[in-house]
């Protein structure tokens, strides 16, 4: 018997140094519910254009909440109508 | 503190920004009393500086090493094609005292090192970052968390920027975002228009801080993506292990890790 999966939809931001990037990629995940954001970020690493990759040192946050780097962030479960917005460190003058 | 009063031809430069929703008389005080640093003072921390000149903030630092090269006058509002091959500092804060006899500015012709922020951030009421690599800006940082002033730090990459207000000590600071110090690089691109809107969106905040007025971005971050058209605000997490404003917070060079 094949049991449907349950899956939500996480919205993406890529900005920051890597805003040419944002029109790759979807602008929208979809998850298994109960998702995680390394979930998210392992889901989105293989989407971003194969010479390119996201820094570790880009900070995540999740609908607005900072949570760390890629590298180095706090664990977080996903819900539906999350955005994950990953922004790669600027520093520009 | 005493404020200094307004002379009757300080009042009537500012008049268009004291008033209902924007300064107080009292606010307007507040800004001819305080000292502020800018560094650098190129296509972001050039606009801001002369914003902050123009509003009235009593004294303006501005800190930046090197000449003036042909490819800066795409953003340096300060320069001209004049002054290509002259030194910068010297002549932007000419340039920003053409505007404003109300107030002083002082130039420091080189980026400070850790000591030379440090004490420069002890004169400070409040600290631009508008440095082009995060070595500078994490040095910058880690002086105002020292110094215990506020820190308002105004990235740019693109068509895109940041804005992130430190209250040192109290929230979030550079280091607790940037654990390690990101790559850099030089040649990083950049169009004026983006830079400058950038530079007087943190003067604003700092005109803010100074002044009292209005609600405070502390403790956050704001995007811009001008690309996009898009932007976001991004609540900062303080890092409890945070080696420059954690609670065993220890000398860090801001080169390191």
């Amino acid at each position: 018997m094949n049991e449907s999966v349950r899956t939500m939809q996480v919205r993406v931001v890529l900005s920051g140094r890597n805003y040419e990037l944002a029109d790759s990629v979807p602008g929208q995940l979809t998850l298994p519910e109960g998702a995680s954001l390394d979930d998210a970020l392992r889901t989105l690493a293989p989407l971003v254009p194969s010479d390119r990759v996201l820094p570790r040192s880009a900070l995540v946050a999740v609908s607005g909440t900072h949570l760390g780097t890629v590298n180095r962030h706090r664990p977080q479960v996903l819900r539906d109508g999350d955005e994950l917005l990953v922004l790669a460190p600027v520093a520009g003058g | 503190m005493v404020l200094p009063p307004l002379s009757a031809e300080e009042s009537a430069r500012y008049a268009r920004q004291i008033g209902p929703g924007v300064l107080t008389v009292e606010g307007q005080t507040r800004l001819k009393g305080s000292t502020a640093l800018v560094s650098r003072a190129g296509g972001m921390g050039g606009p801001a500086a002369l914003a902050l000149v123009m509003a009235g903030v009593g004294r303006v630092i501005i800190a930046h090493g090197g000449r003036l090269i042909s490819p800066d006058l795409n953003r340096q509002v300060l320069g001209s094609e004049q002054l290509v091959g002259q030194s910068r500092a010297p002549h932007f804060a000419r340039y920003l005292q053409s505007m404003n006899r109300f107030v002083t500015v002082e130039s420091v012709d080189h980026e400070p090192d850790d000591a030379e922020a440090l004490e420069l951030a002890r004169r400070a009421n409040v600290i631009l970052s508008c440095a082009p690599t995060f070595e500078e800006r994490l040095r910058l940082n880690e002086a105002a968390v020292a110094a215990g002033v506020p820190l308002v730090d105004a990235a740019q990459w693109g068509m895109t920027g940041t804005i992130v207000v430190v209250d040192s000590g109290r929230t979030a600071c550079l280091r607790c975002i940037y654990p390690a110090n990101p790559e850099f690089e030089e040649m990083f691109p950049v169009i004026g228009a983006i830079s400058a809107a950038i530079g007087a969106l943190a003067a604003l905040e700092a005109i803010k801080i100074l002044s009292q007025t209005g609600s405070l971005m502390f403790g956050r971050l704001w995007m811009l993506d001008g690309y996009h058209w898009q932007w976001r605000h991004v609540q900062l997490r303080r890092d409890p292990d945070c080696p420059c404003c954690g609670p065993s917070a220890r000398k860090v060079s801001s080169q390191c890790p």
